[in-house]
């Protein structure tokens, strides 16, 4: 055992030599051919007992991506066996440097299962996992004299924009990017507007399906190092190309300043929204606020009143041509698989909604926009796309915090759900992008659940409309409609007080992957409130209290002067 | 110069210099008798006061007054850790203003000096700042009724009991158990002798291991989206879900109950809790529904052996008393 002082000095010797191995050439002699970073023997123990404790239960016992959780997960974990690794800093193709391995496996690969291990392994440890997965690689071999590695130089941030959010790229450069962007045909498996709905028939090396990232959801970037919003990720990918799968190089194609601009697009196109740095997910806005319209409410999805960017306005001030409602902001929605009951849904194909809501005084109606990305829609009659919003059937019988079962609600306390189930008109998942959408053929169902196997079509309709729809670039909208009240003789509707938290969750199916019934996507219970006007008395009641207080300033001038009167002349002390 | 102007301008650079230089250099990450945070803020209270004495400034005390109500509102937000929550912290200052208004009024000279500077400003002795005081606060006083009167909703709180009092009995797969003394049938012995052993590697030939390679292996089929591939509640499913799911590594998880509780809680899941662990949100499935009784007991089993942390166990009479019954 190292005592602990002659530890440290050890680790700063090997920090100082990996720091002169890798980092000199990688900056000065950049595209020098070098040997990839030979395996540390003395590590494999320690490496082996980290791998079978940590690692083992998804990469597997030889590393072939085949533990037992391989089977239920998406994307699957990665095969060793063939020596090709996503994030690296070396040229397509090539193995990777070790310090790249250490940065997965300490950040982890945010959108898969792969945790950041950051916190929870000593360096040592990751260090010694890292040279004990190289072993696992059987095709290649990091020892090998003819192995070769070229260490891309990627420049530096040409903006100086600094995390979390990278914001002040100008838009010249982001709208050159754009032009970048379309010249290398991106789209064509990335999509028109980069939500990843360019190509359904993807396989990666092992042919297993997988698809393009969606460049509006930059969270779920793997290699985006827990710094979403950093441009150098993209520009890391597109210069190096992720190996294993169909993302191809750049690097001779595009130059280094070109990259740097289509990372800037990329990133433009990801709203700013906190992250949690625990779970690498935007925070979900659990409150939706459902703004008051004293008129009707529009059903054009671009009136003002549907308008508000993506961004939370906290971080990202909002453009000064806007013209929406000064409160009106999208909410995101967190989705999983239904993984509780009966038919579990391991791989749902959609991990997040937008939701922004309008009700109006006059109507009498609240209306619900719920957006989502999904690459495909479904093409086969017998597997129509849903997304429904599910509430609580009898709200006015619930006590405090109560609520029904958040999955079709429970015997005693019934749930009212509002299904949309459509199909897209005159599309195919292989077409081009397509700028001006699709319509869709809407069908609403109105369901009550009485338990997890207990849910029924209603029998007197509540009156839910679908009043828009459209699925538009990889993104499917809809906006759903409802009277506040209903006549409600089976007492399975939702009756909608304004003032109230009224407890709402939401449920969608891909029908693209066949998804159907309890087979879904789910939420937890958010909470949504119809917000009154503002009151008249925001109005008079400010000056009335302004008057009032400089009337009792002006009591204590007098009382003061008084005071000091009266001591003048003697009369206290 | 001026002295009061001369202090206030030695206060702000020095607390600049105090709170942007030093005071990080002296939050090492490990634990130091010397340099850690409180020992910061007595320097800088020394700074405070040294400065004051070398100089030979003699700062009025309405001065005075307001940088000791300071240096407190500074210590509790910026220097005392854990951060404390803004209720404690009203709290606190509340009762740090009562002692700054005693020290203020320690005998009636201070006192008279303290109200001076008010008196003279109410009387338009000081011309510039009755006018400021006597516009700007009406003016707040608007600003601030238009505010609480906007209309603003917050996300309700919602409190729930983790860890319900667990029934006496429980039925899985139609056996019925009493979870007073009901033990993990496959520990089948001391578990720290096999923390140097490994799942897979070592199943062939150590029982103990071979289950929990098994319970291994149905957590990482089910149970890692919610609770994570590290056990501690981060999966890739966790964000969805509300109240998150639970972390094993947390010592206030499965360190602090026995196997039969967790039997019970895995095996009857969401639905099985009672009203005060809002049932209706808990995305944890009966896992009867899934998995076999043995299968629920392995994993159980693997949970332990992973964190590394042991389950509370029986005295020996309930132990001979519970079980399957």
């Amino acid at each position: 055992m190292l005592t602990e002082p002659r530890k440290t000095v050890r680790h700063f010797l090997v920090a100082l030599a990996v720091t002169l191995i890798v980092g000199l050439p990688s900056t000065l002699l950049a595209q020098e051919a070098q040997r990839p970073d030979p395996v540390l023997e003395d590590k494999l123990e320690l490496g082996k007992k980290t791998y079978f404790k940590r690692c083992v239960w998804c990469h597997g016992v030889e590393g072939g991506g085949d533990g037992p959780s391989a089977d239920r997960l998406f994307t699957r974990p990665r095969n060793f066996i063939q020596g090709t690794f996503k994030i690296r800093w070396t040229d397509s193709g090539e193995l990777p440097l070790d310090r790249n391995l250490i940065d997965t496996v300490k950040n982890g690969l945010p959108g898969s299962a792969m945790p950041p291990w950051g916190e929870v392994l000593s360096d040592d440890e990751i260090t010694s996992v890292v040279q004990f997965v190289k072993t696992l690689v059987q095709d290649r071999d990091f020892n090998d004299e003819d192995e070769e590695v070229y260490v891309q130089n990627f420049g530096k941030n040409p903006w100086g924009t600094s995390g979390p959010y990278h914001l002040g790229v100008p838009q010249e450069a982001i709208d050159q990017g754009k032009e970048i962007m379309v010249q290398n045909k991106c789209f064509e498996c990335h999509g028109g507007e980069g939500r990843g709905d360019g190509n359904p028939t993807m396989k990666d090396d092992w042919g297993f399906p997988i698809f393009a990232a969606d460049w509006t959801q930059c969270w779920n970037f793997r290699g985006s190092r827990r710094n979403h919003y950093d441009p150098f990720n993209v520009v890391r990918t597109v210069s190096t190309g992720l190996n294993g799968t169909p993302m191809p190089n750049f690097k001779d194609k595009i130059t280094i300043e070109d990259r740097w601009k289509l990372a800037a697009f990329v990133n433009s196109l990801c709203p700013r929204k906190k992250i949690d740095k625990l779970t690498n997910k935007p925070i979900p806005d659990f409150l939706i606020q459902s703004r008051f319209t004293v008129g009707p409410v529009s059903t054009d999805m671009n009136d003002p009143m549907w308008q508000a960017p993506d961004d939370d306005p906290n971080i990202k001030s909002r453009p000064s041509d806007y013209t929406g409602k000064k409160d009106q902001k999208w909410h995101y929605i967190a989705m999983a698989g239904q993984i509780t009951r009966g038919q579990r849904n391991f791989k749902p194909k959609v991990d997040n909604l937008w939701v922004m809501s309008n009700w109006s005084e006059e109507e009498q109606a609240v209306y619900y926009l719920v957006e989502f990305h999904n690459r495909f829609l479904s093409i086969d009659p017998a597997y129509p796309d849903g997304v429904a919003m599910q509430w609580p059937g009898q709200l006015e019988e619930l006590y405090g915090a109560e609520k029904p079962y958040f999955i079709y609600g429970d015997a005693k306390k019934p749930v009212d759900i509002w299904k949309a189930n459509f199909m897209v008109k005159d599309y195919s998942d292989t077409n081009a992008p397509n700028p001006n959408g699709y319509d869709l053929d809407v069908s609403v169902k109105e369901l009550v659940g009485r338990g997890f196997d207990a849910v029924s079509e209603k029998e007197t309709l509540g009156g839910v409309e679908i009043v828009n729809s459209k699925y538009h670039q990889g993104r499917v909208k809809i906006m759903f409609k409802r009277s506040l009240v209903t006549e409600n003789p089976d007492k399975t509707d939702v009756q909608i007080p304004t003032q109230t938290f009224i407890p709402v969750s939401f449920l969608q199916w891909s029908g693209w992957d066949k998804e159907h019934d309890e087979h879904m996507a789910i939420s937890t219970w958010y909470y949504t409130i119809l917000v009154p006007d503002n009151p008249a008395s925001m109005f008079y009641m400010p000056p009335i209290l302004g008057v009032a207080f400089f009337g009792f300033q002006m009591w204590l001038v007098w009382m003061t002067k008084r005071t000091r009167r009266m001591a003048a002349e003697g009369k206290v002390k | 110069m001026n002295n009061v102007v001369k202090g206030i301008i030695l206060y702000v650079v020095g607390w600049a210099a105090f709170h942007y230089g030093l005071f990080p250099q002296m939050q090492p990450k490990e634990f130091s008798w010397v340099a850690n945070r409180y020992v910061y803020f007595l320097l800088f209270v020394a700074y405070c006061i040294g400065f004051n004495l070398v100089l030979k400034l003699k700062p009025p005390i309405a001065l005075n007054g307001l940088v000791v109500w300071l240096i407190g509102l500074y210590f509790y937000k910026a220097v005392l850790y854990p951060p404390i929550p803004w209720t404690l912290l009203i709290t606190y200052m509340m009762l740090w203003t009562i002692g700054t208004f005693l020290y203020i009024s320690q005998d009636p000279v201070t006192f008279a000096e303290f109200r001076k500077p008010i008196v003279k400003t109410v009387i338009g002795e000081y011309k510039m700042a009755r006018y400021i005081v006597f516009i700007a606060l009406p003016v707040l006083v608007g600003f601030g009724t238009y505010k609480s009167l906007e209309p603003r909703f917050e996300e309700p709180v919602e409190l729930r009991t983790v860890h319900p009092a667990p029934p006496a009995t429980t039925k899985v797969h139609g056996k019925s158990y009493t979870l007073e003394g009901l033990q993990n049938p496959f520990r089948t012995d001391e578990q720290d002798n096999y923390k140097d052993s490994f799942p897979f590697l070592d199943a062939d030939s150590q029982e103990y291991m071979k289950s929990v390679t098994e319970g291994g292996t149905i957590f990482f089929e089910n149970c890692h989206y919610c609770h994570g591939d590290q056990l501690n509640g981060l999966g890739m499913f966790s964000h969805v879900f509300n109240p998150t799911p639970a972390n094993f590594v947390d010592p206030g998880t499965i360190a602090m109950l026995r196997e039969s509780f967790l039997f019970w809680r895995v095996s009857k899941g969401g639905p099985g809790l009672p009203n005060e662990s809002t049932p209706w949100s808990s995305a944890m499935p009966p896992w009867e529904e899934h998995l076999k009784t043995e299968e629920i007991w392995k994993v159980i089993l693997f949970e332990y052996w992973y964190t590394g942390w042991h389950p509370r166990t029986f005295d020996e009479e309930s132990s001979a008393a519970g079980g399957e019954e």
